[in-house]
Formats: structure tokens, sequence, C-alpha cells
């Protein structure tokens, strides 16, 4: 099977957070799609048909991450996109989003959390390991 | 008993008695007057009402002993009246001392007889005199008491601070009207009453603590929550002199609003930390891309991204000297250095300062100012830097092309700068926001503009400290116009007093 370039969405209200994910999601190999908000986002998704999504978790309210992987995975054609979920919000607002089990990381609907900044030698592996198991999901 | 002094009135129409008398009680060092009726008698008593004790006779003219002796006991009734009379018989002297009498003597009578007579009656004066100034005093010192326990029931029901007081058999023996308030359930309770009855139980629990801390000096505090306030309640035993316990009390302080500013405090902090961690990851991030290698470090990229990262550090870097004057604000330790201005100039100057930023999004930045504005008392940085805020932001949020007016002008009682955009404008909900600390609208254009938040916030707090008001009105795609009015300085260099008054 040839393998097509992967599209990779990156969501996130920070626009240097976009730059510097593209840049280096690109210069690995990856095609970028960017925006700076969920509604935006989804709106290019049915088009651009993404692989992966990365968004970050607090844009226009501290939890509009969590909706929008929400509606990612409640929508059928792209429940089986890996999420991964960037935040700087962790634990500094008195929340603490980070799930610490995988049962915690399926309540909201992600694949994936990290605390900002990710390093991106992780944020690649992650990517990877993602796009892998998709592929092996399609082909059982 | 000295008798030196105490007067005696002898009231009888027989000279030889009044003067026998006289002589008698006079060796024995009392001081007599003499009356020879009934009416002087009275006449006397009344003028120096300072007799102990009045001889009188029962058979005179105008006014006759029976009746002297019951005006006489009406006025005082601790004064000794002893009747002196030849007609001794059993039904006068009963009638007598039904009057009012104290003691009878009859005549003809010796030296002695009168005497004994006269000194057993003052005796008993003296102490019945003694008696009831003894009850007079324990009546008036029990009603100090009571009022004294009234007045500390009254002090603790005004209190606002919840007192509950329980003995050492946990029952609860006292509450006042604000712990009444707080705790419903314990108003109905017929007190003493069982601690159990109250229904709240980190209290009771605190309660028992207090009482088993015994001599132990001690206090046990505890947060409790009571409906939607939140209370500080501080319970301590009560200790008596000898170490003995009686029981504990427990006072409710209302924490309510102190604990929602502690909540409001601590969310500002983590929005700081929040604010602060966003422009750092965005440099820490570049900077990683190309150490990384992720980019050629001398290539064109790599130099927009550190660009890139430099405008986010100096980004940051305002923003925590907004913070740090926020700050200064707060602790009151903002110094302002008022002094008259023109703020035409002022205004002019901010204007200038921002022309080379409008330039570069080829925006018309137009600065209208009407001759003659006022002048007004205010600190020159302060003012400069809300007026460079408000046109930077202007300049932000309006795209490329757009206009940029600033008028200013006055009403003669206040001086108005007014900076208004054909920009991307707000909508109600986040003009109603604008003010506030760390506020930012979020949306596709504003990603792309960086900003820290609170610059809008300093500047209300520099219009405000200043005795002004600053006001937005604004429609998402047609533009924004923030309007700041200050008080004019009246012609006598003192802010005009209308003007001040006008809020």
């Amino acid at each position: 099977m040839a393998r097509e370039t992967p599209v990779i969405m990156l969501v996130d209200d920070d626009i240097d957070f976009l730059e510097m994910n593209r840049h280096v999601l690109e210069s690995r190999g990856y095609r970028t799609v960017c925006a700076t908000d969920p509604c935006e986002a989804l709106a290019t998704m049915g088009t651009e048909k993404p692989s992966l999504v990365i968004t970050d978790l607090m844009m226009q309210a501290l939890d509009s991450g969590f909706s929008f992987s929400k509606q990612i995975k409640q929508d059928r054609r792209f429940a089986n996109v890996p999420v991964i979920i960037v935040t700087s919000v962790s634990s500094r607002r008195g929340f603490d989003f980070t799930p610490r089990t995988p049962e915690e990381l399926d309540a909201i609907c992600a694949d994936a959390f990290f605390d900002k900044p990710v390093p991106f030698e992780v944020l690649l592996a992650k990517i990877e390991e993602l796009l892998m198991g998709c592929t092996q999901e399609d082909d059982t | 008993m000295s008798v030196d002094g105490t007067r005696i009135l002898v009231v009888d129409d027989e000279r030889g008695i009044r003067e026998g008398c006289r002589k008698v009680l006079a060796s024995e060092g009392y001081d007599v007057a003499s009356a020879e009726d009934g009416v002087a008698g009275l006449e006397l008593f009344e003028k120096s009402r300072d007799f102990a004790a009045v001889l009188v006779d029962l058979k005179m003219p105008r006014m006759g002993g029976i009746e002297l002796i019951e005006r006489i006991r009406q006025e005082d009734e601790d004064i000794v009246l002893i009747v002196i009379t030849a007609y001794a018989t059993i039904r006068t002297a009963v009638e007598a001392t039904k009057r009012g009498a104290d003691g009878y003597i009859p005549k003809p009578f010796t030296p002695d007889e009168l005497l004994v007579a006269v000194n057993t009656s003052l005796k008993k004066r003296a102490v019945s005199i003694e008696a009831r100034r003894l009850r007079e005093e324990r009546e008036r010192r029990l009603l100090e008491l009571a009022f004294e326990r009234s007045k500390s029931k009254t002090i603790i029901n005004c209190m606002t601070d919840g007192v509950l007081v329980v003995n050492r058999d946990r029952q609860l023996v006292l509450r006042n009207a604000a712990a009444g308030l707080r705790i419903p359930e314990c108003v109905a309770l017929c007190l003493p009453s069982p601690l159990d009855a109250l229904e709240c139980a980190p209290l009771k629990e605190l309660l028992v603590a207090a009482l088993e801390a015994g001599s132990r000096p001690a206090i046990v505090s505890k947060e409790i929550a009571f409906g939607k306030s939140v209370h500080m309640v501080n319970a301590s035993p009560v200790v008596e002199p000898n170490g003995e316990t009686l029981g504990a009390v427990a006072v409710l302080r209302d924490i309510t609003s102190l604990k929602k500013l502690e909540t409001a405090k601590s969310m500002f902090v983590s929005m700081v930390a929040h604010e602060l961690k966003s422009p750092l990851g965005a440099i820490e991030g570049y900077l990683n891309v190309i150490l990384g290698g992720f980019v050629k470090e001398d290539s064109e990229k790599a130099r927009e991204m550190m660009q890139r990262a430099l405008a986010r550090a100096r980004a940051l870097r305002t923003m925590v000297s907004e913070l740090m004057n926020l700050t200064a604000m707060e602790t009151g330790n903002f110094i302002v250095k008022r002094s008259p201005l023109e703020v035409g100039d002022i205004v002019a100057e901010a204007v200038e300062s921002c022309r080379e930023k409008a330039a570069a999004k080829n925006i018309e930045l137009a600065l209208h100012s009407t001759d003659g504005v006022e002048e007004i008392l205010a600190d020159r940085d302060a003012m400069l830097s809300v007026f460079t805020n408000l046109i930077d932001n202007a300049i932000k949020y309006t795209p490329e092309k757009g206009h940029i007016n600033v008028d200013v002008g006055s009403n003669g009682l206040y001086v108005n700068v007014a900076v208004c955009d054909d920009g991307i404008g707000m909508t109600d909900e986040e003009t109603e926001k604008a003010f506030e600390e760390f506020f930012r609208a979020r949306n596709q254009y504003t990603a792309r503009v960086a900003g820290t938040g609170l610059g809008l916030s300093l500047a209300k707090r520099f219009i405000e400290m200043h005795q002004g008001r600053i006001t937005v009105r604004s429609r998402p795609g047609k533009g924004s116009t923030f309007t700041v009015s200050l008080p004019a300085l009246g012609d006598d260099g003192e802010e005009s007093e209308r003007g001040t008054n006008v809020t």
C-alpha cells in the first residue's frame, strides 16, 4: 500500500506555537494545516482529512480543547483520527486536567496529553506511534 | 453613742416643762430647741429638719400633740417621737402610738426617766437607720449585679461574631443572636439543651475538643461552612482560676469575604503564571527549533523565528512592568506626580510615538485637537502611557489601510480624549470585559496580535486615580471608540468644583 504524506491538523490560538510546530513537522515530511480556533479547524477538516490533530486546550474557553476533541470523536468521519491535546493550563490555575490513566485519557477523548512546551522529539515520537496504530487498525 | 450636737425639739405649753427638759438634755450634750404649741413646733421642725427626736405634750392650744405627731411622722419616718403628758391613760398612749409615737413619758417624770426614754429611743432609731441603710445597700448591689448581667448579655447579643457556650455536661447554655443567624436550628432550642441538638458536626467536635483540652490553655480553630458563608470558628475552654473547667466557648467569625478575596488573589496569581508561561513557552520552542536543527541556523527562517522570539520576550517584559505597576497601585506604593498638563500636547506625543507602527500597516492616524482645551492636573507619565496604550491598541486591532481618529476636546468641566478606529471591534460580551485584567478577545484576528491583557486594565486604574472615567463603545467589524474624560483644571488652578462632584 502506497503511503500518502500524512496531514496533521494544528489548532492553537497562539500563532507562534502553530508556526514552530508547523515548521518542525514539515521538516519531518508531514503536511500541516493550521487553525487558530476549533470552529475554523472543524470547517477545514472536512476537506483536508487530517490523519492526526494536535490541539491546544485553552482557547476561547478554559477547556475549548476538550469540547473540540469530543466533537472530533463523535463525528463519524473523524472518529479514528488521533487527537493530541497540549496545554499550558495543566495544574497552574488550580485545575489539574492532566489525565493519569488510559481511562481518563479516554474520557477527555484524547489519545495523548502534553504540557506545553512539548519537547519536539517527544511530540514526533508520539505522532509516529499514533499514526502507526491507526494504520494497523485500518489493516485489521 | 455620742449625743454631741444631736438636736431635740421639746413642744409643750408649760414653760417649766420646756425649761426642765432643756436643762436635763443639754447637760447630756444634746442641742435642744423648744416650742410652746403644735403650730410653733411644726414650724420649727419644718424649718430645720435636723431633729433626731421630738418630745410632744398631748394637750396644747392651736395644735394638739396627736396631730403634731401625725404631721411630723408623715415627713420623717426615722425621727423619734416621744409623748409627754399628764393625761397618762392607756387609751391616749395607744392612740399616740397608732399615730406614730415611739415612746411615752408620764408627767411628772424625773430627769433620769426622761434621759432613759430619750436615749433608748435614739439608740433604736440609730439601729433602724443602719438596718435600712444596709438593706438599701444590698438592694442597690443586687440591682447593679442584675444590671451588669443584663449588660454583659446585651453586649454578647450585639456582637457581630457568633458566640456559643457549652457547660462541662456538654449542654448548650448560651447562644447569641449572631450565632442564631448562622445556625438557625439553635434559635428554637430551650437552654440548656444537649450539644447533640446541633446538626453541625465539625462545630460539635470543636467544642468537645475545647472541653477536653481542660486546664491546658488551648484554642482550637477550624473553618466551617454555614450555608453559603464560611466561618472561622475558634473554641476555647472556660477555665476557673483554680483550674476547674466550667465549659467551652466558641466564637464564629464570618470570613466569607476574606475567602473570596483569597480565591480572587490566587486566581490572579495562577492567571499571571499562565500568562508568563505562554510567551516563555513560545521563546523556548523557537530556540528548540533552531538548536534542535529543525531549521538551518543561518537561514532566513531561523532569523524570522528569532525575531518572533524577541517580540515575545519584549511583550513579556512589558507585561512584567505592567504587573509591577498594578501591584504598586494596589499596595498604594504608586507615586502620582500631579502637575498641570496640556492634554493636547500629551496626546500629540502619544500619536507621534505610534506613527511608525501605523504607517507599517498603512493605517491613517489623525489627531484633531480643539483650541482652548483646559489643562488637567495629572501625572504626565501615567497619561502618556494611557494614551499611547489606547492608540497602540487601535493600531493592533485595525486591519491594514484602516483609519484611526484621535479627538481632544472639552465641555468646560471635563477634558475628553476619544480614540476611534474602524478596526475589528468587539462583541458586547467582550466590551463588558475589556477592562478586566488579562482579558483578551480571542478570535482569528487577535490570535495574530501580541498583547498582555493588562494595558486597558492599567489605563482604567490610571484614569480613575485621576478622578476620571474611561468608557468604550464597540461593534464587531465596525470598530471601537475609547473615550477618556478627566476633570478640567479651573481658572484658579483648582479642579473645577462642579467638575469633581460630577461622577
